[in-house]
């Protein structure tokens, strides 16, 4: 079938839609690829309803018999990015599962703010147990003078003139100790997560 | 669990060994594959849905993909069983000859103490 410009607007309407969706998590050469597979479904789809008397309705049936790009371009992400994650638990691919469930849904959104947080602080104690040894003065718990109440643990550049740093290097193994503690339950928690969500999609 | 849903993992869950057998005689493109699977399953909800599955089984090295031109005005992806392909393919037949084997055990075992 030979379509009219209408027609091809549609289909090159679709796959924009699609390629769009698709270039948020995959590789751009995945992407191309994909694309012209789909692309290759759609002319061949097309090519067998010569003769069909009405373009609009066939390209329409042809589409929806492929399914909406978002939902195909869902299918992908669940199949690769997705996958990749759990199965394999590499940061890279768990992150870009993240990326892309944050972008698309709100529980993925909530997911990533709590994985962020979780990571944020994890390292935040690692590098109070590394800067402690470097920067005593600087690094540990920070008690007012006045009070003697603690007003927060961490480094301080410059010193404030109302508060003093307790303990000694002490801070060093319970930074380390909870540090540690957070960043493998925060991974946990973000593995588990897309397991789940896997899951509910695959059900 | 609904029924529905019960179906809609039996279907996913047997999605990836479908389509092994399908190109298990040779060679075929991903429409050809769907029309396969259309021809003797109801297993093809969303045509696109097909193709993320497999770009997934290629990854895993059970299936190799080549672009072929000139064939049809429009060039096509050709999907073929690799090595690791057949052998995890012969598993899978095994194990679910097996597992259906058991279960129509179970059926008939339930419909005889009912009866």
């Amino acid at each position: 079938m030979n379509l009219s410009d209408v027609g091809e607007s549609r289909v090159n309407g679709y796959l924009f839609v699609l390629q769009r969706s698709l270039k948020t998590f995959l590789p751009p050469d995945a992407v191309r690829d994909a694309v012209r597979e789909i692309e290759s479904h759609l002319r061949e789809r097309m090519e067998a309803a010569d003769g069909s008397p009405n373009e609009r309705e066939t390209v329409e049936r042809i589409l929806a018999e492929l399914g909406p790009p978002l939902r195909v371009a869902q299918a992908y992400s669940a199949e690769r990015t997705l996958e990749e994650a759990v199965t394999t638990g590499r940061l890279v691919p768990m992150f870009r599962a993240m990326w892309h469930l944050a972008v698309t849904t709100f529980a993925g959104f909530g997911a990533a703010l709590g994985m962020f947080a979780g990571y944020f602080v994890g390292f935040a104690f690692l590098a109070i147990a590394v800067m402690k040894p470097i920067f005593p003065e600087h690094t540990g718990l920070w008690v007012d003078n006045a009070t003697g109440v603690p007003h927060d643990f961490g480094m301080r550049f410059p010193i404030p003139s109302d508060q003093h740093v307790v303990g000694g290097y002490w801070v060093i193994p319970i930074s380390l100790v909870a540090g540690l503690a957070i960043v493998v339950l925060t991974y946990r928690g973000n593995r588990r997560f897309l397991t789940w969500w896997r899951n509910r999609r695959l059900s | 669990m609904s029924h529905e849903t019960w179906q809609e993992q039996l279907r996913r869950g047997t999605l990836d060994l479908a389509i092994l057998l399908t190109v298990s005689s040779g060679p075929r493109y991903g429409l050809a594959i769907i029309q396969h699977l259309e021809h003797f399953t109801d297993l093809v909800v969303a045509e696109g849905t097909i193709y993320p599955i497999l770009g997934r089984l290629t990854k895993e090295g059970l299936l190799e993909s080549t672009w072929v031109e000139g064939e049809a005005p429009h060039p096509r992806k050709y999907y073929a069983l690799t090595r690791t392909g057949e052998k995890r393919l012969a598993g899978m037949k095994t194990a679910w000859r097996d597992y259906a084997k058991k279960i129509d055990r179970l059926m008939a075992a339930s419909e005889r103490e009912r009866a």
